[in-house]
């Protein structure tokens, strides 16, 4: 049959992935020789910064567990706080790094490879973020290991039926197999790294990194194997992560926690928030980087219009849930909602609205979309706005309950703020820390998709 | 032997020459084919006629352990060993376990499938690969593409391959030696690896006894030992005595502690027994009896107990004429105000409890001064 070559119009053509002349050599030169040189004064900077943040929220850490979690504004009925607001927000700003590695993946988008790896780190940090607030909130975090089944001379054993069981089972398989995830990405241009250094201690340890990977044949068809099922596995991973995290608020019996609503609502606001942190740091590393030719403003469209859809499932969700709660014809969901925005904390409840759901809508506009300054207004809009949802949902829920005697104003301390910040010092120190020691790109997986690295067999270049 | 060559090499500018390559080499010879390419190349592996990887099996079977190994722990635990009941849920509610059941398969799956491929499929870590000292190895992990020959126990032609290979289209060509083989272990290396492995043992020995020993005691793990409020006995600023007890207002009767005021064990032959003769009363005597009074008056009350040699005072038998003698009242009395040596128990019984073992002392003495009618009728026969 005689095959016709149609040309495609503009619109249905894929965008290139990258901008200018890459050739699989040069993107090695351009990526990886940022860990061989020296960082610029800007990073230095940044360092500081980041790194005495995150020293005062050790320190406050420090003085919460010498002291007490007395420390905190928590009390009853607000026992839930600042720790479990920050725990949920860091948890879902980990998502989008298994959405964009894993689930992008198995859906062939080819513009993931330039920000997979980058992504995947800030999912490492942000678990690692998450998984520091549940540790400290049990008070006496010395015999946390009593949270893991294991024989004792007690005799007992966790209870299975709760979710916070459940939670520590799903982060902790989360945390490692996207540590697991990560570093088998990492074996090929660890491989690269230590083929390219020239100092004996760094080529030492990049060697032992690559656990002697040599890019055989007969090594890539059991690793790429392993990676799709890996990716695939991920994918259901990270829905059931925060979809547990969610069953912490909606098994229990409080009212404005007891909805059905909870899962998808949770793993659409986990990767709306990712999405934003992956744009804010990626605009910077872009720019203070150089690495504009593979991280295309089409990158970051892309992005913003994931970040959008998310916002417009965040209006429909909080709708949703404004309906269930309205058509539940329960009294005590009644008034919790009413709480939510003419409350005590009316003011919590409209910047989650604001923030989540109108400032968002600017990237219908296709300029905004590719405009730094207005990408950067709404991811951040977007982050702020998360974590007053999370705050919302936990503080204003939790501050009248059934027992109007016990109502109480949840104050926040200054102690509670420095170790939210702290979290922020941790996460951008281990961000910059990375961006210093490996590859922010994965050359591996980019030079699959450059142009003409794909051989053409049975008739045409496919994927 | 050093000289000898592992593989010989060509090396190709992209994905396409390589692939188009491997026919024309394949069908020329015998060894074994492998490529080495910066990335995975899509129908490299049908070209090298290598079979489909295994990792899925894998996958599937250890996704299958543990998933039955979670939900069968999680039954055991709840269910079995320890049977909690929350919620009032029966104890084998299985549909709680299926979160933890989720997480633990994909866990499994996931390292079966990464480090299976790492560890069994690719058997990495390998520092010793010939390859990884060839020269072309920083090329191929960069931009170039290798088909390698390799030598798979016979010795390689490698004049006749190497000319195979540039008619292929090989850009450039390496021969890999075959490394020499590894000097054998040395006993002074030997004795150093013991030393390490020695003293390595010894320090975190010495670390983990003191880390036991001493972070138990650490302050934040003491600090619910340490909490402010004042304890019996203790001092306080805050009383004009310095005492952290206050003494009862004047007058004060603690419950059940009725003060006693009977001036003679002769009165208190009047005190009528306040106590039915039941199954329980009797029981309760008994015990009491058995804890506080058996110790010297003996197990059946007549004055034979194990401590008399120890003790040196002779108790009194509680089943002699004289003691049979007494009204309740008057044992009651012993009881409360004691008798010769026989300090008072007052403090250590309550009321009910010394007027159960006035009526259990009545039971031990008409036991030991039994006559036929007290036996039963059945048990005589």
């Amino acid at each position: 049959m005689k095959t016709e070559t149609i040309a495609l119009p503009e619109i249905l053509k894929t965008a290139p992935i990258t901008e200018g002349k890459v050739s699989i050599g040069s993107l090695d030169d351009q990526v990886l020789a940022h860990v061989e040189i020296k960082p610029p004064l800007v990073w230095f900077v940044a360092f500081a910064i980041t790194s005495s943040v995150m020293l005062i929220g050790m320190a406050l850490i420090g003085y919460t567990i010498a002291t007490g979690i007395g420390v905190w504004g928590n009390n009853i009925p607000v026992a839930w706080a600042f720790d479990i607001i920050n725990f949920v927000f860091w948890v879902g700003i980990g998502h989008a790094g298994t959405l964009i590695s894993a689930i992008l993946l198995l859906f062939r988008a080819r513009w993931r490879n330039a920000i997979s790896r980058f992504a995947e780190a800030m999912t490492i940090f942000a678990v690692m973020c998450a998984g520091l607030f549940p540790l400290i909130h049990v008070g006496r975090p010395w015999v946390a290991f009593w949270l893991f089944p294991y024989p004792n001379q007690r005799g007992i054993w966790p209870n299975f039926r709760s979710p916070l069981i459940w939670d520590v089972f799903a982060v902790s398989t989360y945390f490692s197999v996207s540590l697991l995830f990560w570093y088998l990405g990492l074996i090929p241009d660890f491989a690269s790294l230590r083929d390219r250094t020239k100092g004996k201690i760094r080529k030492f340890l990049y060697a032992m990194l690559s656990v002697g990977w040599r890019g055989a044949a007969s090594h890539w068809r059991h690793f790429e194997r392993a990676y799709l099922i890996i990716a695939g596995l991920a994918t259901g991973l990270v829905l059931s992560v925060h979809s547990v995290v969610s069953f912490d608020f909606a098994v229990s019996l409080v009212p404005g926690w007891h909805m059905t609503i909870f899962p998808p609502y949770f793993v659409a606001g986990a990767i709306f928030a990712g999405f934003a942190m992956v744009v804010i740091v990626l605009v910077v590393v872009r720019v203070t980087m150089r690495l504009e030719n593979l991280i295309t403003m089409y990158h970051l469209e892309v992005m913003n219009k994931i970040i959008l859809t998310c916002a417009c499932i965040m209006g429909y969700s909080y709708l949703m849930e404004a309906f269930t709660a309205w058509y539940s014809m329960n009294d005590y969901i009644h008034h919790t909602f009413k709480q939510y925005v003419a409350g005590t904390y009316w003011w919590a409840g409209w910047t989650t609205i604001t923030c989540n759901i109108l400032i968002p809508q600017l990237l219908w506009v296709r300029r905004f979309r590719r405009n730094y300054f207005t990408m950067i207004f709404v991811a951040l809009a977007v982050t702020v706005g998360m974590w007053f949802e999370r705050f919302v949902i936990i503080v204003s829920s939790l501050h009248q309950d059934y027992l109007p005697s016990s109502w109480h104003i949840y104050k926040p301390t200054l102690v509670d703020f420095g170790i939210l910040l702290g979290s922020f010092g941790l996460f951008f120190t281990m961000v910059l820390l990375f961006a210093r020691v490996l590859p922010v790109i994965a050359t591996t997986e980019m030079k699959t998709v450059l142009p003409g690295t794909r051989p053409r067999h049975r008739g045409g270049e496919h994927e | 032997m050093s000289n000898q060559a592992f593989s010989v090499l060509g090396l190709f500018d992209n994905a396409q020459s390589l692939l188009d390559a491997i026919p024309s080499v394949k069908s020329k010879v015998s060894a074994r084919l492998d490529a080495y390419t910066p990335y995975p190349v899509h129908g490299m592996e049908d070209a090298l006629g290598l079979r489909k990887s295994p990792v899925g099996g894998m996958v599937f079977v250890m996704g299958l352990i543990g998933a039955i190994a979670a939900i069968a722990f999680e039954l055991w635990t709840e269910g079995v060993d320890y049977p909690l009941v929350t919620a009032g849920k029966p104890v084998l509610s299985w549909e709680a376990f299926i979160p933890i059941m989720f997480e633990v398969t994909v866990l499994f799956a996931c390292f079966t499938s990464g480090l299976g491929m790492l560890f069994l499929l690719n058997r990495l870590p390998l520092f010793r690969h010939p390859m990884l000292r060839s020269k072309s190895m920083p090329l191929i992990t960069k931009d170039k593409f290798a088909l390698a020959v390799e030598a798979d126990g016979q010795p390689l032609d490698v004049d006749a391959i190497t000319a195979l290979l540039r008619k292929a289209g090989a850009q450039a060509i390496e021969v890999v030696e075959q490394p020499a083989p590894p000097d054998p272990i040395s006993p002074s290396l030997l004795l150093k690896v013991a030393a390490v492995i020695g003293i390595s043992c010894l320090v975190a020995g010495y670390v983990t006894y003191w880390g036991v020993k001493l972070f138990p005691l650490s302050i934040p793990v003491v600090h619910m030992l340490d909490q402010p409020r004042v304890d019996p006995q203790r001092e306080s600023s805050f009383f004009k005595n310095g005492t952290a007890m206050r003494m009862p207002v004047a007058g004060t009767v603690a419950r059940g502690h009725l003060p006693f005021t009977v001036p003679s064990q002769e009165e208190a032959a009047a005190l009528a027994n306040p106590l039915p003769r039941t199954d329980d009363v009797l029981k309760k005597g008994r015990q009491a009896f058995a804890t506080y009074c058996s110790v010297c008056h003996g197990i059946l009350g007549n004055g034979v107990p194990t401590l008399t040699s120890v003790y040196g005072a002779k108790p009194a038998n509680l089943a002699s004429q004289q003691i049979r003698d007494y009204q309740d009242g008057k044992i009651y009395y012993v009881i409360m105000m004691g008798k010769n040596a026989m300090p008072s128990y007052a403090a250590d019984l309550s009321e009910d409890e010394r007027w159960s073992v006035v009526h259990y002392v009545r039971v031990l003495q008409r036991a030991l001064n039994a006559k036929d009618e007290d036996v039963r009728k059945e048990t005589l026969k």
